[in-house]
């Protein structure tokens, strides 16, 4: 019973895809993403509404099996925001610096680091994004994540009501799957509380939960 | 009796609070907002917090006989992410 308790947990204690990687001051972020070739566990702190720090726990399971992970200090910066009447836009760096731990070939744990650049645009009903990420790990493995999502919501959600968005999201990990991962899903947001749910086209799941404290 | 008093109790407590309404520039999302809410909470001062993604208005009310600053206000919503575009008071 415990391990199945702590497995849903686990499943909810989790999600990056539209976290903001900055929130508002003195906001925390716990979030998950989860995919058969990846997930992605993260908390980080918003110490300034510019600037967040936390931890990132990356694992990625390669067309092989192999798999690499990547335990990172993250930085993240809110480099440019526009707050328009109706839509918002964000352009965020990050950068990380931690272990990496593979268990293929040149099994081991070296020193790994994160560089990254995403933004998006969204009004109420729209949403667009990109992200770019660079896991290096000198002498064990890098790997590059390309992914880019477009979205809309059905209907205008209130602060306090049900938000839901049919999203497409695209992924592109060369070093993990040769090709790009098309996966269709769904998002609701309430109140503080964040989760998606999906299927790649090759029926790949997709879980992700975020919440804001 | 008694409830005329109460009635008249409540009257003249909402004759010294303060109604404040702040029009925020980029509110489109209600779980980014959530920052606002939680932020004004903290307050002492405010007595309740009203989130409008429609109308992109934070309706404040405060506590009788109390009040909050604009500087306060606009910390509070920049903090959060925001823009303030404007704060009507009534």
């Amino acid at each position: 019973m415990l391990p199945y308790l702590l497995g849903i947990l686990l499943l909810f204690v989790n999600a990056e895809a539209y976290a903001h990687p900055v929130i508002y001051k003195g906001g925390t972020m716990i979030a998950s993403q989860n995919m058969e070739m990846f997930s992605d566990n993260q908390i980080n702190y918003s110490f300034h509404q510019k600037w967040a720090t936390g931890l990132n726990l990356w694992r990625f399971t390669k067309e092989n099996a192999e798999t690499t992970q990547f335990g990172l200090v993250r930085l993240n910066h809110l480099l440019k925001r526009w707050n328009n009447d109706n839509s918002q836009g964000n352009i965020y760096i990050s950068t990380g610096a931690g272990v990496a731990e593979s268990n293929f070939n040149m099994k081991g744990t070296k020193a790994g680091y994160l560089g990254g650049v995403e933004g998006d645009w969204e009004t109420r009903t729209l949403f667009t994004s990109l992200k770019f990420y660079q896991f290096s790990a000198p002498k064990l493995d890098d790997v590059s994540i390309t992914q880019a999502r477009i979205g809309f919501s059905p209907y205008e959600a209130n602060f306090d009501k049900l938000q839901s968005w049919v999203m497409l999201q695209t992924m592109y990990m060369p070093q993990v799957q040769r090709s790009v991962v098309v996966t269709p899903l769904l998002r609701f947001f309430y109140n503080n509380i964040l989760w998606e749910v999906g299927s790649s086209l090759r029926g790949e799941w997709f879980l992700n939960f975020m919440v804001h404290i | 009796m008694k409830k005329l008093l109460v009635i008249l109790l409540l009257i003249s407590a909402n004759a010294f609070a303060d109604e404040i309404s702040v029009k925020v520039q980029g509110m489109v999302c209600s779980m980014c907002a959530q920052g606002i809410k939680k932020k004004f909470t903290e307050i002492k001062e405010v007595k309740a917090i009203d989130v409008n993604l429609d109308q992109k208005v934070v309706s404040i009310s405060t506590e009788e006989g109390k009040n909050i600053d604009d500087e306060t206000i606009k910390r509070i919503i920049t903090e959060a992410g925001y823009n303030v575009a404007n704060i009507e008071r009534k």
